[in-house]
This record gives C-alpha cells, sequence and structure tokens, in this order.
C-alpha cells in the first residue's frame, strides 16, 4: 500500500505511571474550583474525574502536552477555562483524543465526559462549536448513524425565518419588477439588466453554498441604493418618453422597457397633483411590482406622504421616483418570508402560509417565484395539506417550460452558451454538490500542458470552461434519465466531449462533409482550387463550405482549401473530423487531450492555405476519430471523480492535490468531518527533486499532529493520483524540479523532465461496512466500492436536504431523511423521487420559533 | 483656513496656495494624518525601457540591458526626457522595475487585473477581491471611502457606452462587485460635492435621497422591532446599514464648511460634454485633487486613459483623434511616428502628475504638506508592451516623507523574471498594505509559470521595508 499514512487503530496499553499525580490533580481542580468560584458554578462531577485522570492527565497535567492543560482548571479565570473546554470538546468530538497509540475510553465514559463539557460550556454560552453547527462547513457534525437508524422520533421542522434570496432569485426578483415574461425574460435572464449589480454571491466552496444564514449588510445596502435608482427610472422610462421627455434615461444607459405600468402613467401624465386614489393606486402597483403583495392600510398611509412629499418638492416624475425606489429599498424584496402561521402542535410547530408554501416549493424546484397555479392554489387554500404540496411539486416537476433555462448563464460567451434544462435548480444541485465549476478558477501555466490547455481570459472561460460546459451535459443526461442518478454520476464511463449538435443534425453534416472529400479527393483542390470550387460548387455549397450568396469564388478559396486538407487529415485517415472546423474564428476545440483521447488538429495547420507560401504538413498525426453520437465511451475513466472538470477543480495551479480530492471525498461521500486547520499549521509541501507529489505530500503530513487530520484525507486522495491537473490519466509522474529537467524533444514546447511511476494504492474507511473498506488499488477500485456504500448514499441524500431547506440538518429530520433516503431507493435512484419527499415532509412544510 | 477666492486662484495658477485641508491642524490637535493613494494607471503598456536613465554608466547599462538588479541613487541620474515634468520632485521619486504580473489578464485589456493581481475579465463572476486601492482605503477611512475617475474607453473590447456616465470602473469594492468610476469632471463634481452644490436641482435630488432613506430607516426600525432574537438581528443588520449612510451623510454635510472651499471651480470646457481626452485628463485632475484637500476621501483611481480611448487633445496632433490601439502597432498617424505618440502620452501624463504634487506640497499638513502623506503611482493596466505578457509592470512612484516605504529617489530594477528574488505585483501590493497596518500574508494571485524556478511567490519586499 505504498506510503500510506493509514494506521488502523491500536490500542496501546496506556502507562499508569502518573496515577498519583492524577489524583493530586483532581484534588487541585476541585479545591481551586471552589476558591475561583463557587461550587454550583463550577465543579467536576466524580465520573468526569475519573475519565480525565484515566485518560488525559498524563500528558495534559503539569506537562500541559500541546499547550493544553487540564490541570488547575478551576484556578483559570473564566474565558482560559472555558477556551480550554473548547479545546477539549473539539478534540472529543472529532475524535482526536486520546491518539491512537493511547489507551481508548469507552463510549460511556466520552460520553460522560463530553456531555459535562458541553453542559458548563452551554452554561455560559461559550460552545464555539455550537457556534458552528449552523455553516455548512459543519454540517457533517450530526451524527450520521443515529440519523438513519430511525431511533429519534423528533417532529421535523425548519425554524421560522426571513432567508435571504439567492444570486439566482434576485435576477428573477428584478424581472419580475417589469413582469417580463417569454422572449424578452429569457434575453435578460441572459444579459442581465444593464445597471443592475447583484449585491449577493454565493461562497465557492463545492458543497450546499445557499444557505438561510446570510444577513442583509451594508455592503448589500449600497448596491441596492444604485440599483433603486436605476431600476426606478427604467420603470417610468417607456412612459416617459411617450410624453415626450427626452432625458428620461438613466445614466447608465439601460435599454428601455416597453411598457410604464397605468397607474405610475396616470401621475406622470398629469399637470397638477394626482389624487390620494392614484396615489393609492400607484403605491399598490409598486408592491405588487416588487413584492408581489398588496400594501396594508397602514403602509399605503406611511407611502401617500412619503410621496406626497416628494411631489410637493420635486414634481410627479421625481416624486414618484421616489417612492418607487423606497419600496425597491424594502428588505422584504430581497428576504424570503417562512413564519408560518395557525395555533401550534404539541411540538410548537405550525404549517407555512399558504402564500409562503408557493413561494418556498417555486423557489426549492426554480429560482422564480410560483407560477399563477401554484398562486391560485395558495389563494384557494389548496395548499395546506401535504397532498396539496405533492400535488403542485408533481406538477412543476412534470411542467418542462416554466423552469427551463440554462444551468449556468456566467458560462455564456462569444461561442459557448450554457447548456439549458427544464429545472436548472435540479441540475445545479450536483453541479454545487461535487464543485466541478471550480475548475475555471484554477489558473494554470499554459506551457506545463503542452500547450493545449487556455486560460479564461476575455469573452471565453477557456479550457475549464468548455470542461466545465461538458461535465453539464453530463449530469444533465443523468438527471434527465433519473435513474440510479447516484450510482450513474460516480461510475458511468459515457462522456460529452467537444458535442456541439445533436445525433442527427451531425451524422448529416458528416455524410455531407464525406461525400464532399470522396469526390474532390481525386481532383485537383490543391492546385486548382478555383475550378474545382466552380466545378462542384452545388455540392460545396450544400455541405455549408461555401456560402451560396457569394459570387466571387475566388473570396471562397482559403474556406475552400481549409476545409480540404482538414479532411484529408481525417476523413483521408479513416477518421471522423469533429463537426465544426478548427479554422472557425473563436472556436478552439483542442482540448480531447484533457480526456486522453487523441488530439484535434489546431487551427494553426491551416493558417495561409490560400496563399502561395502554404506549405503543405509533411506530417500525418492520427487525430481523434470524432463520435457525432454522444454519450460515448471514454477509456481509463469512470464517473464525475474522474471528469477532467472535477480533477481541475480539485487540483492546484501545478499540481494535482490529493489533500483536497481526499478532503471532499470525507466530508461529501462518506458524510465525515475533518477538523479545520489549526491557525498555527503553516505546512508547505517540499520541492524534493527525486520524490513524486504523493510522497512528497507523505513527507510533510507523517508527522503525528499533521496525520490526526491527514489520515481522513490523504489515502482517499491519492488513488486519483492517476489524473494529473489537467486531469489526463497517467501512469507515470513528471517530476517538476529544475534539477530533473531534459533535453527537451525537437518541436516539444513543454519542459521535459524525468518521471517515476505513480503509486495510485490507497485505503477506504468510513463506509461503515467492513466489506467495502480497506485498501483499495486505485482510483477505479475505490469509486467501485464507494457506489456500493449506503452511506454514500445517504451522504448524498444530506446534501440535498440542505440544499432544498437551506440549512443543516438537525437530529429531529431523522424521519425526512429516512425518507427520503428510501424513495430513492424504492424509485429505482428517481433523484426526482428524493426532491418530492423533501419538499413534502415536515421539515419543509413546518415552521417553528427557536431561540436566538 | 483658506477661502474658496484662494483655492480657485491656486488652482487657476497651477501654483497652489495656502488651503487648509481637514488635518492642517494636526499637530495642534494630536491626530495624525493619514495617508493619500493615488493610482493612475494607463493603456497600451509602458516599455521597461523607458524608464531607465539615459546617464546609466556602461556597466549599469549592461545590467539593465540584461536585467539584472540595479538599486541606484536617482539624486545621480537624469530622468528620461518624458520625465522632465517631474524634475522638481526627483527626489521624491521611485522608478521601479522588474515586477512580474503573468498572474493578471494581459494583452489588450486587463479589467481591474492590475489593480486586484488576478485574472479579471468582462465577467463579474472574474472578480476575486477587493482590488489594493480598496483595501488601502479601509485602512484609512474616509466619508467617500474611494474616488474613481476614469477617461472611458468607448472603443475596443471593454468599451463604455458612453464618456461622460457613470459607469463600471477598474477597480472593484469587494468580490464581484465592480467599482463604478465617474466619466467626466462634470459628473465627477455633481455627485461628489452636491450636498454643498449651488444647483437647484442638485439640491433637490440630494433633499429626496435624503427623505428616501430616512424613510427606509424608519420603516426598518419599525419592523425590527416586532421581532425578537435572530430575526430582529437580521433586520436590525440591515436597519443598522442605512443608519451608517445617513451618519455619512450627516458627517459630509458636517464638513460642508470644508467641503465647500474645495469645489472646483473649473473652466466652463472642462464641464462641457464634449472636451479632448486631455482636457478631461485635467479637469479630473481638479476633482482628484479637491475630494483629497478637502476630506472626502483618502484614495483616488484614475483611469488616465486605456486602449480604446480616442485620444484627441495630444500636443502637437490637437487635430487627430489618436487610435491607441494603432500606435501600439506602431502606425504614424498625423505624421507623428507611434514611438513619438507614446512619448507624447507620457510627458502628458507626467504634467498630471506633477500637477497633483506640486498642489499637495502647498497644503500645509501637521509639521510639512499633504503631500508628505501621500503616495502616487504611475503603471500601465497590462504590462510592458501593448500585446503584453506581464512579464514586467515598471511604476513611477512619487512618495512624501512620511511614506512607510525605503524607496523615495531610488532607480530599482528588481532580479528578473525566473530569478532568485523575483518579485511580482502581488508582493509589491502585499508591501504597501503591510506597511500600512494590512498584515496580510500575501495578497493576490499567484503566478503558476514560476512555480517552476522555485521562487517563493508570497509577501512583501522586505528591502522595501527596512
Amino acid at each position: 500500500m505504498g506510503n500510506s499514512e493509514h494506521q488502523p487503530p491500536r490500542s496501546i496499553r496506556f502507562c499508569r505511571n502518573g496515577l498519583l499525580a492524577l489524583l493530586s490533580l483532581i484534588g487541585c481542580v476541585c479545591t481551586a474550583a471552589r476558591a475561583a468560584d463557587s461550587p454550583k458554578e463550577f465543579a467536576v462531577p466524580k465520573e468526569v474525574q475519573s475519565v480525565l485522570t484515566a485518560y488525559c492527565v498524563d500528558c495534559h497535567g503539569a506537562k500541559g502536552k500541546g499547550n493544553v492543560t487540564l490541570e488547575g482548571l478551576g484556578t483559570l479565570k473564566l474565558n482560559e477555562r472555558l477556551d480550554t473546554l473548547n479545546r477539549v470538546q473539539d478534540q472529543l468530538f472529532f475524535k482526536m483524543m486520546p491518539p491512537p497509540s493511547a489507551e481508548q475510553p469507552g463510549e460511556k465514559d466520552i460520553r460522560a465526559l463530553s456531555a459535562w463539557v458541553q453542559t458548563e460550556l452551554r452554561a455560559h454560552k461559550a460552545s464555539k462549536l455550537d457556534d458552528r453547527l449552523p455553516y455548512p462547513d459543519a454540517g457533517n457534525y450530526v451524527d450520521h448513524v443515529t440519523l438513519f437508524n430511525g431511533s429519534n422520533k423528533d417532529k421535523p421542522y425548519s425554524p421560522a425565518r426571513r432567508w435571504l434570496v439567492s444570486p439566482q432569485i434576485f435576477e428573477e426578483r428584478v424581472l419580475d419588477v417589469f413582469k417580463l415574461e417569454g422572449k424578452e425574460r429569457e434575453q435578460f435572464r441572459r444579459s442581465a439588466l444593464a445597471g443592475v449589480t447583484n449585491p449577493f454571491i454565493l461562497p465557492e466552496h463545492a458543497g450546499v453554498r445557499y444557505y438561510d444564514l446570510p444577513v442583509l449588510d451594508g455592503g448589500h445596502l449600497l448596491v441596492m441604493l444604485t440599483n433603486a435608482d436605476v431600476i426606478a427610472t427604467k420603470q417610468l422610462q417607456a412612459a416617459r418618453a411617450k410624453l415626450g421627455e427626452a432625458k428620461a434615461g438613466s445614466p447608465k444607459g439601460p435599454p428601455a422597457m416597453k411598457t410604464t405600468p397605468a397607474a405610475f402613467e396616470t401621475i406622470l401624465a398629469r399637470k397638477d397633483t394626482p389624487t390620494d386614489a392614484e396615489l393609492r393606486a400607484a403605491v399598490q402597483t409598486q408592491f405588487d411590482c416588487v413584492l408581489r403583495r398588496k400594501a396594508t392600510e397602514q403602509e399605503l398611509a406611511q407611502y401617500l406622504e412619503l410621496t406626497r412629499n416628494a411631489i410637493q418638492v420635486a414634481g410627479n416624475a421625481e416624486g414618484l421616483r421616489q417612492m418607487l425606489k423606497a419600496v425597491l429599498l424594502e428588505s422584504e424584496f430581497v428576504y424570503r418570508l417562512e413564519f408560518g402561521s395557525g395555533k401550534p402542535d404539541e411540538a410548537g410547530r405550525v404549517p407555512m402560509l399558504p402564500r409562503e408554501a408557493a413561494f418556498a416549493i417555486s423557489y426549492a424546484l426554480g429560482d422564480r417565484g410560483p407560477d399563477p397555479q401554484l398562486l391560485k392554489a395558495s389563494e384557494e387554500g389548496r395548499l395546506t395539506t401535504k397532498a396539496d404540496y405533492e400535488r403542485e411539486v408533481l406538477r412543476l416537476l412534470a411542467d418542462t417550460s416554466y423552469y427551463r433555462g440554462q444551468v449556468d448563464p456566467s458560462l455564456n460567451g462569444m461561442h459557448i452558451q450554457s447548456h439549458p434544462a427544464t429545472h436548472p435548480r435540479l441540475v445545479r444541485f450536483f453541479r454545487e454538490f461535487f464543485g466541478y465549476p471550480g475548475a475555471t478558477k484554477v489558473f494554470k501555466d499554459v506551457p506545463r500542458s503542452g500547450g493545449y490547455y487556455q486560460n479564461p481570459d476575455r469573452g471565453h472561460l477557456g479550457t475549464p470552461g468548455w470542461l466545465v460546459h461538458e461535465a453539464d451535459e453530463f449530469v444533465i443526461s443523468h438527471v434527465a434519465r433519473d435513474q440510479r442518478v447516484f450510482e450513474n454520476l460516480l461510475t458511468s464511463d459515457e462522456y460529452f466531449v467537444y458535442h456541439n449538435m445533436d445525433t442527427k443534425t451531425g451524422l448529416a453534416l458528416i455524410t455531407e462533409w464525406k461525400r464532399v472529400y470522396e469526390t474532390l479527393k481525386d481532383t485537383p483542390w490543391k492546385t486548382k482550387p478555383e475550378e474545382v470550387m466552380q466545378e462542384h460548387q452545388k455540392l460545396l455549397v450544400a455541405a455549408k463550405i461555401l456560402d451560396p450568396r457569394t459570387k466571387e469564388l475566388w473570396r471562397e478559396k482559403r474556406s475552400f482549401l481549409s476545409y480540404m486538407y482538414w479532411f484529408q487529415d481525417t476523413f483521408g485517415q479513416g477518421r471522423t473530423p469533429f463537426t465544426r472546423g478548427p479554422f472557425t474564428h473563436g472556436y478552439y476545440y483542442e482540448h480531447s487531450t484533457s480526456y486522453n483521447l487523441p488530439p484535434t488538429p489546431t487551427r494553426h495547420r491551416y493558417l495561409g492555405v490560400e496563399t502561395p507560401q502554404f506549405k503543405e504538413p509533411k506530417d500525418h498525426p492520427l487525430y481523434w476519430d470524432y463520435p457525432v453520437e454522444q454519450p460515448f465511451h471514454v477509456a481509463q475513466r469512470k464517473g464525475i471523480l474522474t471528469h477532467p472538470a472535477w480533477l481541475v477543480a480539485f487540483s492546484s495551479n501545478t499540481h494535482s492535490d490529493p489533500i483536497r480530492r481526499g478532503r471532499w471525498i470525507r466530508e461529501k461521500l462518506l458524510a465525515g468531518v475533518v477538523p479545520d486547520v489549526p491557525i498555527t499549521v503553516d505546512a508547505k509541501i517540499p520541492d524534493d527533486a527525486p520524490s513524486t507529489l504523493r510522497e512528497r505530500v507523505h513527507s510533510v503530513t507523517k508527522a503525528a499532529a499533521c496525520t490526526k487530520c491527514h489520515s481522513r484525507m490523504n489515502d482517499l486522495g491519492y488513488p486519483l493520483e492517476q489524473f494529473d491537473d489537467f486531469g489526463r490519466f497517467r501512469k507515470l509522474e513528471s517530476l517538476e524540479h529544475p534539477d530533473n529537467l531534459l533535453p527537451k524533444p525537437k518541436g516539444s514546447t513543454a519542459d521535459v523532465y524525468k518521471t517515476k511511476p505513480i503509486d495510485c494504492t490507497g485505503y477506504l474507511d468510513g463506509t461503515g461496512d467492513p466489506k467495502l473498506d480497506g485498501p483499495v488499488t486505485d482510483s477505479f477500485d475505490l469509486i467501485d466500492r464507494l457506489v456500493r456504500s449506503e452511506r454514500v448514499r445517504q451522504s448524498i441524500i444530506r446534501h440535498a436536504f440542505r440544499y432544498f431547506m437551506g440549512r443543516n440538518e438537525l437530529m429531529s429530520d431523522s424521519q425526512t431523511l429516512i425518507n427520503a433516503d428510501q424513495a430513492y431507493v424504492k424509485s429505482g435512484g428517481s433523484f426526482k423521487a428524493v426532491v418530492v419527499s423533501l419538499l413534502t415532509s415536515d421539515s419543509f412544510i413546518y415552521r417553528k420559533k427557536v431561540g436566538n | 483656513m483658506a477661502t474658496r477666492r484662494e483655492f480657485i486662484k491656486a488652482a487657476a495658477a497651477g501654483t497652489g496656495a495656502l488651503v487648509v485641508p481637514q488635518y492642517a491642524t494636526a499637530k495642534a490637535a494630536g491626530a495624525k494624518p493619514p495617508m493619500r493613494f493615488i493610482f493612475l494607471h494607463r493603456g497600451n503598456g509602458l516599455f521597461p525601457t523607458a524608464l531607465v536613465p539615459p546617464s546609466l554608466s556602461k556597466a549599469d547599462a549592461e545590467k539593465e540591458a540584461k536585467k539584472d538588479p540595479l538599486d541606484l541613487d536617482l539624486g545621480k541620474h537624469e530622468l528620461p526626457g518624458w520625465m522632465n515634468p517631474l524634475a522638481a520632485h526627483k527626489a521624491d521619486m521611485t522608478l521601479l522595475q522588474g515586477l512580474s504580473g503573468k498572474m493578471c489578464t494581459t494583452g489588450h485589456h486587463t479589467w481591474c487585473s492590475s489593480l486586484g493581481v488576478f485574472k479579471a475579465n468582462e465577467r463579474l463572476s472574474s472578480i476575486k477581491w477587493a482590488t489594493v486601492d480598496f483595501e488601502l482605503a479601509k485602512l484609512f477611512p474616509s466619508p467617500m471611502e474611494h474616488v474613481e475617475l476614469a477617461c472611458f474607453p468607448i472603443g475596443g473590447g471593454n468599451a463604455r457606452p458612453s464618456l461622460n456616465g457613470i459607469a463600471t470602473g477598474f477597480s472593484a469594492r469587494a468580490a464581484q462587485q465592480p467599482n463604478y468610476a465617474f466619466g467626466s469632471p462634470k459628473i465627477a463634481v455633481q455627485e461628489l460635492f452636491k450636498s454643498v452644490s449651488d444647483n437647484k436641482n442638485v439640491q433637490v435630488q440630494t433633499q429626496l435621497s435624503r427623505g428616501v432613506l430616512e424613510f427606509a430607516a424608519r420603516r426598518e426600525n419599525r419592523l425590527a422591532d416586532t421581532v425578537s432574537g435572530t430575526e430582529r438581528s437580521k433586520l436590525q443588520s440591515y436597519a443598522d446599514s442605512i443608519e451608517a449612510v445617513r451618519e455619512r451623510d450627516r458627517k459630509v454635510d458636517g464638513m460642508a464648511d470644508r467641503i465647500r472651499p474645495h469645489v472646483p471651480q473649473l473652466d466652463a470646457k472642462y464641464l462641457a460634454d464634449e472636451m479632448t481626452t486631455v482636457d478631461r485628463q485635467r479637469g479630473h485632475v481638479e476633482v482628484l485633487l479637491a475630494s483629497l484637500i478637502s476630506g472626502l476621501t483618502n484614495v483616488v483611481a484614475f483611469t488616465v486613459d486605456e486602449l480604446g480611448t480616442e485620444y484627441t487633445g495630444l500636443p502637437g496632433l490637437e487635430g487627430e483623434k489618436v487610435n491607441m490601439h494603432d500606435v501600439g502597432h506602431g502606425k504614424t498617424i498625423g505624421g507623428v511616428a507611434a514611438d513619438e505618440i507614446r512619448f507624447r502620452h507620457r510627458r502628458q501624463h507626467m504634467t498630471l502628475i506633477d500637477t497633483i504634487a506640486t498642489r499637495l506640497k502647498k497644503v500645509p499638513e501637521g509639521d510639512g504638506t499633504m503631500f508628505d502623506n501621500t503616495m502616487i503611482f504611475y503603471f500601465p493596466d497590462n504590462g510592458e508592451t501593448h500585446h503584453s505578457h506581464g512579464t514586467e509592470y515598471p511604476f513611477v512612484v512619487l512618495s512624501g516623507k512620511n511614506t512607510k516605504l525605503n524607496v523615495r529617489g531610488r532607480y530599482i530594477r528588481l532580479p528578473n523574471y525566473g530569478d532568485a528574488g523575483h518579485k511580482t505585483l502581488g508582493n509589491w501590493y502585499t508591501t504597501l498594505l503591510n506597511a500600512y497596518g494590512n498584515p496580510i500574508k500575501h495578497y493576490g494571485d499567484p503566478d503558476p509559470g514560476l512555480a517552476r524556478f522555485g521562487i517563493d511567490q508570497t509577501g512583501a519586499i522586505r528591502i522595501f521595508l527596512s
């Protein structure tokens, strides 16, 4: 197993030499406690004392190993004592103490000690562990086994809450202000509204990112102030233009909206002061546009006063605009409200109001507010029971148009448009869970790739953009098929690569192109291209090689020759070319080697084909035989964890990253926990010329203090060392150190180094299944075992729960999770079944007021 | 305190006068004046060779040609001809060479790469964090926090819709949050000095905006009062934020007497919608000075030009609309060779810096002048040339005597790309941030290409902090 850091726990007899010291320590603790605080405030119970004595004090007595001393705990100032107890709590929680080399206390002892520490800390509201619990990185802190063993019978609920909108919901809410629909809405979805800045961003980590925790703050406000000004101006723009006001546009040059609501136009058109009824109508209209509800009488009174005063100061148009801005600054515009109403049940829970439920369901399935049917159901009182929820969720899941949109418009560029999906938000769960879109944030030294890799730049996201685009299609296809979704995503070796048109269109195009090549290959096309073009114009136009509008054929010479040389390189070698020429401006499809597929010709090969100076390349490389029908089998790959997009996302600028890859598997697939990196750690991977990355990582993480955490990551990440940081499969690692440089082969752009065989063995633990845990031979073996694990399936369910609920699971959510897991199993692996189960669960339907 | 008339007179004469800034009485009050930072960046690259003093010895010239490290007393050397407008400031100058920035977007357009040290592009998602000017602004808070001015590009791949509006700038407030810049001196004056404006319309707009904020604060406070616990804190945070903006407004209002004398009284040509690029630059410099001297801000970023800026009003080419891209490709325009046009661009920029430095040296502050507490940076947004690769980002720096960096009066060439001790833009900005109180370990992205040389890219340039 190579130099694996996995060390199965071994019980070594604990040396009891310190017994005497220990007894006196406990005495000290108690005496000191009495001296420092009243016994009521601080006392160590007998059973806790005995555990401390038996397992902790030998190292953490007077010696204070690791700067933690439990001696004289009671003499410490309160804040120091609490700090020590927090450290003890962390060590116990993460099962890092006692170390594996020491005698281990029993479960009962650990529970007693943990409970006491927790009680002490909570008594002072000082538990740092508790503070962390709601945050995404603490999602796995709730014990997995207990969550799924059915022992907990608590009634599930979500806390009553205000939940800040996501960046995507914000975009949709802005479009809602203008009541945009159809193509117009789609256009602004893709391009965003000029002058409006999205104040919300999600963290970049892999995993669920949209939680109910963030709070509207000053940074948001500064952006919202500008947005309110721009949006209000745009709302009035059409009517003001209609009324002949030339300078009605916003300073940021936004496109005009086609219409202004009638209530606003009425006020703009008046030469004198608007009536109260007109002002009320305008306020109600703005409430409807922005908050999608009616203003209360009290709100109407307040807004009427504001508007009247503003009109008095600046006239109708400007006064009206101030009112519009004020509504746009309401915190409700950017918060989702989920408080519930009614008489609490025996568990203190109330169901969401029908209107709240309508928004909650709609924002779970997409980014838009409820469709008219859902709103109607809520207004008519048909959104109160579990069956009501189920009916609406099933209806909306079957609706292929309401939420339809691009999965990630931020991928869009000059020549790439993000794939559409019927329910982009469902696809986004897997994008966030796997974290592969992070590939676009990792920049590479291009020469190291051999020159093919492009970093994101102006107008495009480069190679990682294409890889993410291709991974998206992989995910979309499995979500759409909705069978054994988790298993297929983790194991399928059928990928989409380059894929830019459907099979039928692609095959038709290839047939046309082949016909051109077969017809012309023996003509003098190289020496008399114009004659050949003339003679076969119809054929070439049909194959879209010549523009039918062109009258002067010499203008098409470059295009014709480029195609013919390219066909010679592909059809001529018995291969199918990609369905877009490499010389097409801006289409740099050159990343097939990321998948270890043969290369595709680059545009440079055909530069100058139309000039007399052009020299036909003498080499005849075997290019990739492009499979028009996709997805297709790609060798040496297995699922998303071996997809280049994921591998790049979990790599550094200059090398692969077994630690982060391993950590992802531990946390996302095994529902495990890895403690935060201590702030004192500043470890760097040494530059050791003759060693592989694995060896160098091992050399720096093998120390006892490091291996406590790294043993949870490294052995899961090492098998993926079969893939380099560009996502390419490898058996040898290039030892990129100046001492290992070799002479460059002729024509090579990349430095060439000595190599060393990859050690891709590892060790799987934490599945809870002895048939699966154990040494693994490589990444494929690791993935095969992971996918058979019940725990892996449940871990994904836990993450789905967080995605749809916007929070970490509580122990009281146990039944919700068990039901969702069973829904998946019984449906043959349908993700939609999981969604239905979650959105009809008590966790989703019920709200409960919780403490501060 | 100087009168507005005196300030106007000083501005008009270009010699400055006894304008008294916010911290003029710093000594009496015992307060330490803040540092000011002015970032002037330009497009089309800045040739490293252009910064080389012509008086280098043969040995030093050879080192320079090989890009070997140099550290020379600038006082013993002549400045390159285009820097003549700065001759009076030689003791305060640093010519800093050898910084690389390959982790930035390079080439024609770079967005906020050179201020943020990451690969920025037109996508908001490419903005990874606040640019260095915003980080420095956090260290020296002011009512406006930061002011950005720009001669916007209206052509090329990074064009703005108008020269005169408020549009996305080249700085960033935070991740995915671009800053907005004022395109014309007129709109900058309107927005920055609206609290003391004589213009009736501006006064009305200001009054209305204040009214809406007051209304919003009242609504959110009332709402917060109806709930408790976490929900209250969520609403209170927003209500407090609104209050903070109102407090900023109140502060600015309270400074009215101090601000009013410094409202730039610009000639009509600087307030017109149509003006030459050179006039736009001069007008912006007046706004820049007024913003700093009045205490509205301590940090200004100024896009002097960008590749897509259509350059007009250049001395000797007054009638031409100079296309910077053509200049980048060596085209002769109006009978003037591209190199000469580049020379004139640079000299024009130096006259702007001279105006800034000279004026700040006339503003008393503490024991000395406002310039003592100022650093001015002049640098290219894209590196060493038109089609740059980020191998070099030459900097012209002017700093007052209270600067915490040990760089004044020197010509410095740092070790070349790939050589031991080589430094990047990230190291340079880390140095600034560390020097002024931000202990960040390293600011900016690493350059993956440097990894193969085994160079530690993190941290400040220690010799500048000694």
